[in-house]
């Protein structure tokens, strides 16, 4: 590495530091506000699951990077039993770092560390928490294949977007964040930083490029663990499918994609009994695209829900919006 | 490659570890917590809020400005079938809208209950004929209460046991007068009904919780419950009278429901 990628590398850094900072000291004002009234499910499909694989876990062509990802999601929630209860609306926002790492040729390693920073506004009051999320991660196997005719050069070259593979990762989600029981029974919803708990992550991903086009799939299990409170979130299938090209220019390219994703969640358990209204599905549509620039690659994505029935219907997804900046390693 | 096995092995067995779970039989004898019930009034799937007009059978209508009910008698039972009965004097409560928080929840708070894993529970709407034979003076400060709130008629008629104040129109009437008042009449008349209803979960009574029970109660069943009726025909005034009385007792059986409850 030269002297120059140093400092890009370290220009990475100081970036994530001043958002971290920035939004440290944002969230100092507004007290919590006592809302032991409100309708009172919670799910993890919020914060807690902003690592998770219907958001990707990578970049488009499946390089090795370390970056920043920001990601902002809206939510609204019915807080009450009735279809006329009052409305509250959440917004999250959470800054990852996330990487992908090369082990060797065929094992790699991705990684996220989110801080999460939540809000909350209902009949006027606003809520605000935050602090680190609940880190995640995940070994990756990846099998590529190889056309029969592909001369024996090719094989060793290892090309990212020649072709088609598959990748296996195994994983886990760490507790980093922290879980407030009181919230888990008065807020509503997945208003929390973690789950604390350990969770189990599968994953199969299946991707396909050529010079001017690419698909990258990838289904993910989520075996959630029960946490020291007796609550347990639902198990969590996701799924993800994306479609993009490259249109490349004379200095620089620009890889827009369409993606379709989802994800399905079983009932939460609270002292092993099951609650009702806690399960969900939600299917997402979503548009962007990547820029690589040199060594960088800067990305978004806007996403919008097509169909869903969360918690009985009672909390509504909005759109999500995700910016990163990843440094290629 | 050798640590990539081990971090795989570890990985396992930390799934492994997180997902077994063991519970330890907790000795509850003598110990005691809080319990809060929840009463949320609506009207179907609407939330009740005074001065909207609502619609019901036989093409009426009706807006309220006072909405309140007795409970008494609560009683819960465990997953072992041992039942629990507040004690009596205190196990009587108004259930009035106007004392409903922001949200439209009435608190009713039962403290020093027996921790245990509850899975049931009942209640009395009204007043039963024993607490009625206790007299005048047997009713403690109840009596009092009872009279600020209106639920009295005098103590020889005894508690109304719902109280619905409002107007009411149809086909033939406009904004007229709606006055709902069911109870029992002295002894001649017993409209104290009890239910029961089966929570959705395990309620937790523990010293260091407070779990609740959100019961929500369907004001509409109260007219178009297991019996419909029309104010045109005699229910606009509900008094006294044995008929009317009892159908809207017992059309007031059917309103409650749990709809979930929280352990903390």
């Amino acid at each position: 590495m030269n002297d120059f990628q140093n400092i890009k590398v370290i220009a990475c850094f100081l970036l994530f530091a001043i958002v971290f900072r920035a939004t440290a000291v944002a969230s100092e004002i507004d007290p919590p506000f006592k809302s032991s009234s409100y309708f009172d499910y919670d799910c993890d499909l919020c914060s807690c699951s902003t690592g998770s694989g219907s958001f990707g876990f990578g970049t488009l062509n499946n390089s090795n990077f370390i970056g920043l990802r920001y990601i902002n999601q809206s939510f609204e929630s019915r807080n009450g039993v009735f279809s006329n209860s009052p409305v509250s609306k959440e917004t999250f926002n959470t800054y990852q770092l996330w990487a992908q790492i090369p082990v060797s040729n065929k094992f790699y390693v991705t990684a996220n560390l989110p801080y999460q920073d939540l809000n909350r506004t209902f009949q006027g009051d606003s809520e605000t928490i935050n602090g680190i999320g609940d880190a995640s991660v995940i070994a990756w196997f990846k099998l590529p294949f190889y056309k029969k005719d592909s001369n024996f050069e090719m094989k060793d070259m290892e090309r990212e977007v020649s072709g088609h593979s598959l990748q296996f990762g195994l994983g886990i989600k760490l507790p980093t964040g922290n879980f407030e029981e009181a919230l888990a029974d008065n807020v509503n919803p997945g208003f929390q930083v973690g789950t604390g708990s350990f969770d189990g992550i599968f994953s199969l991903g299946y991707n396909f490029g050529v010079d001017k086009i690419g698909v990258n799939t990838i289904l993910t299990y989520y075996l959630k663990g029960e946490n020291k409170n007796e609550y347990q979130f639902g198990n969590q299938f996701s799924y993800s499918a994306k479609v993009y090209s490259v249109f490349s220019g004379e200095r620089y390219a620009v890889m827009p994609f369409l993606g379709l994703s989802g994800d399905v969640y079983n009932k939460i358990k609270q002292y092993n009994e099951t609650l009702s209204n806690t399960e969900g599905d939600i299917v997402n549509t979503s548009i962007g695209a990547e820029v690589p620039y040199k060594k960088c690659i800067l990305g978004f994505s806007y996403t919008l829900p097509v169909s869903q029935d969360l918690f009985g219907g009672n909390v509504k997804s909005k759109n999500r919006l995700s910016v990163y900046l990843n440094y290629a390693l | 490659m050798k640590i990539l096995k081990l971090s795989f092995a570890l990985l396992l067995c930390a799934i492994i570890s997180s997902c077994s779970n063991d519970d330890s039989g907790e000795d509850l004898t003598g110990q005691t917590g809080e319990l809060i019930i929840k009463f949320d009034n609506g009207v179907g799937d609407q939330d009740f809020i005074f001065g909207t007009t609502y619609t019901k059978s036989n093409n009426e209508s009706y807006q309220l400005e006072t909405l309140k009910y007795l409970i008494s008698n609560i009683t819960l039972t465990d997953s072992e079938g041992n039942v629990y009965t507040y004690p009596y004097n205190d196990n009587i409560f108004i259930i009035s809208e106007a004392n409903a928080n922001n949200a439209g929840e009435i608190y009713v708070t039962l403290n020093d209950v027996d921790a245990a894993d509850y899975t049931e529970i009942s209640f009395g709407i009204g007043i039963d004929q024993d607490r009625f034979a206790l007299g005048a003076d047997g009713q403690g400060d109840f009596l009092t209460t009872a009279e600020e709130e209106g639920m009295l008629w005098s103590w020889a008629t005894g508690y109304r046991f719902t109280r619905l104040d409002g107007t009411y129109s149809s086909d033939i009437a406009t904004d007229e007068a709606l006055n709902i008042h069911m109870g029992s009449v002295g002894t001649a008349i017993d409209n104290y009904r009890e239910v029961t209803l089966t929570l959705p979960n395990t309620v937790l009574v523990r010293e260091d919780s407070s779990p609740q029970i959100h019961i929500v109660a369907d004001i509409a069943l109260l007219f178009d419950g297991n019996t419909s009726v029309s104010f045109d025909e005699g229910y606009s005034q509900v008094h006294v009278d044995e008929t009317t009385t009892g159908v809207i007792a017992n059309n007031a059986m059917e309103m409650f429901s749990v709809h979930h409850i929280h352990n903390d």
